[in-house]
């Protein structure tokens, strides 16, 4: 009798492969936490001690009352509209700089999947010519993003001169890389189908990243570059410390004059400018769904 | 036109090493002809499709497709092949996010140039949207030009994927279990469809079918597929129960434990899919 019934069967037992890795893993992490405590010199502590917090009080009370006069807000104009050029010019680079990049990042485009699969098999030249781009555009885009914004704002400061132009240069270098990686693994994401289809139909690649990819990627592309813009208005504040212009100049005028009710006054700019970039990131994302 | 359309010559198709999907199969398939495969899910016919359309490369073996032999063709030359083969799928394969009207036309990109390819995402043609008119007339779905794809039910989406085979214009199409994620009551429908389409404008057609019913009603030829070898290959009133049982034999997990093991299930000719495709 093939068919056994229910209650007499055997359960299926568990996957008994259980690999070590998550065991392993949890030990590196609880480890490197412990170590990194140490390390960090972690004491909370120390920020709860009464001259901790008497150095605390100081640095608020000095704050308040904002400077609200006239006279420094009409300074401020245009250190306010520096910093959103800087922003949104810098993120229009880092998007020309990585979108070309993405795509040549992209394995699936590149070289691996059934995009590739007939073109590459039996040619170990084709394979190289697929493969060489890919990984030197990885490369290139690693580099980028791993050196900070302020080395690069500091290089380009010595090649341009004070001002927003090397803000802008720094932003667009480093985000192009973020861009460019995040860019590549959206696309890599996607699903596979319709992509095949496409190719079935004897579009080459370009055509069946326009029609195929592009199209479904589109929302999370534009979502990422969004919080990417948000991430660039906050990073031509921390630029502007180094004579990058903006509004994060004028912060570091103020401290080093410890004008701290002018600091307080450009914080709070800072932030309404933050929030604005998040409504008309949120307005954006829902007209592209 | 005298030369086959298919020839494969011990077509094998090993994936990793280890999985034999498609194991030495000889075929011809002759232009104008209406072939159904049919077999146990898991039998290799999806990967025969994949390799008959170009989309994966075979392990070994060799294919001729309209007399020329796919050896190392790449480029441009493989593009102009894979126009040639028009595929509908079980799960439509349209790009969701866009209009219906530029899935259809996503048909004629292996004819356009990348700039024309460019210009009718942004803004088609008259003649093109005519003639995607035209096709969606063809499959009895007109009104739905300027939808947005991902609005339409299944059994539609199905209807606008031949309508893009039909832009492509091809010598041959394949239909990959083109109804199994479609309405039971539409399928026959959609079948039907499919022949008469290849009947008028003298194209091949070879399907992959989940319902036996379906191949023996609409094809003159049939073709069991299993374990990656082709079972038999006869006309349907040269099948027999026995050639179907010994077909689909092993593969009736889904049968409940009340059944008697020893009954052929109905359900193998009421045309039901026995097991849910994957």
């Amino acid at each position: 009798m093939p068919y056994p019934k229910p209650s007499e069967a055997a359960l299926p037992s568990s996957d008994h492969s259980r690999s070590l890795f998550p065991i392993l893993f949890g030990i590196c992490f609880a480890a490197a936490f412990v170590g990194s405590w140490q390390l960090a010199q972690i004491q909370p502590g120390l920020l709860f001690e009464a001259e901790g917090r008497r150095n605390m009080a100081r640095f608020i009370t000095g704050m308040f009352p904002p400077d609200l006069s006239l006279n420094f807000l009409r300074f401020l104009v245009v250190p306010f509209f520096e910093t959103i050029q800087i922003s949104v010019m810098g993120t229009v680079l880092a998007i020309a700089i990585g979108f070309p990049l993405s795509l040549l990042g992209t394995a699936s485009l590149a070289h691996a999947g059934i995009l590739n699969d007939l073109e590459i098999a039996g040619s170990p030249g084709r394979r190289l010519a697929r493969t060489l781009p890919y990984v030197l555009a990885r490369t290139v885009m690693s580099a980028f993003r791993c050196i900070p914004e302020f080395v690069w704002a500091f290089m380009f400061v010595r090649a341009v001169g004070l001002g927003p132009f090397p803000g802008v240069l720094a932003i667009g270098v480093s985000y192009g890389g973020m861009l460019g990686k995040v860019y590549s693994e959206i696309l890599e994401n996607l699903e596979t189908q319709p992509s095949e289809a496409l190719q079935a139909t004897g579009a080459s690649r370009w055509k069946i990243l326009i029609y195929g990819m592009l199209p479904q990627a589109l929302p999370q592309l534009v979502s990422y570059t969004l919080y990417r813009w948000e991430c660039a208005v906050r990073a031509s504040a921390i630029l502007g410390f180094i004579g990058a212009g903006g509004l994060g100049q004028q912060i570091e005028l103020s401290m080093r004059m410890f004008n701290f009710h002018e600091v307080v006054t450009l914080i709070l700019i800072l932030f309404l400018l933050v929030a604005a970039v998040d409504f008309l990131s949120a307005r954006a994302r829902k007209a592209i769904v | 036109m005298s030369e086959p359309v298919y020839r494969l010559e011990v077509l094998t198709k090993i994936f990793d090493g280890t999985l034999t999907a498609v194991n030495g199969v000889d075929l011809t398939v002759r232009p104008g002809e209406k072939v159904a495969v049919i077999g146990p899910s898991g039998a290799g016919k999806t990967t025969l499709f994949r390799l008959l359309n170009l989309t994966v490369r075979q392990t070994a073996g060799r294919l001729w497709i309209a007399g020329q032999e796919i050896g190392d063709l790449h480029g441009a030359r493989l593009r102009e092949m894979r126009r040639k083969i028009g595929t509908v799928y079980q799960q439509h394969n349209l790009v969701p996010r866009l209009r219906v009207t530029h899935n259809v036309l996503a048909g004629r990109l292996g004819t356009w140039s990348l700039p024309q390819a460019l210009r009718s995402l942004v803004r088609p043609r008259e003649e093109d949207l005519r003639a995607a008119h035209r096709a969606l007339s063809q499959v009895g779905i007109p009104e739905k030009l300027w939808a947005r794809t991902d609005e339409l039910s299944g059994g539609q989406q199905q209807r606008v994927a031949i309508a893009r085979v039909l832009l492509q214009n091809p010598e041959v199409i394949l239909a990959d279990e083109p109804v199994s994620s479609v309405d039971p009551t539409l399928a026959h429908g959609i079948v039907k469809l499919l022949v008469e389409l290849c009947s008028t404008f003298h194209k091949t057609l070879v399907m992959n079918l989940h319902s036996v019913d379906l191949a023996l009603a609409y094809f003159p030829r049939v073709i069991g597929f299993r374990d990656g070898q082709v079972a038999f290959d006869r006309s349907p009133d040269e099948i027999s129960d026995d050639l179907l049982t010994d077909l689909y034999a092993g593969r009736l997990t889904s049968v409940s434990a009340e059944d008697s093991p020893d009954a052929v299930p109905e359900t193998i000719r009421s045309g039901t899919p026995l097991l849910r495709p994957q």
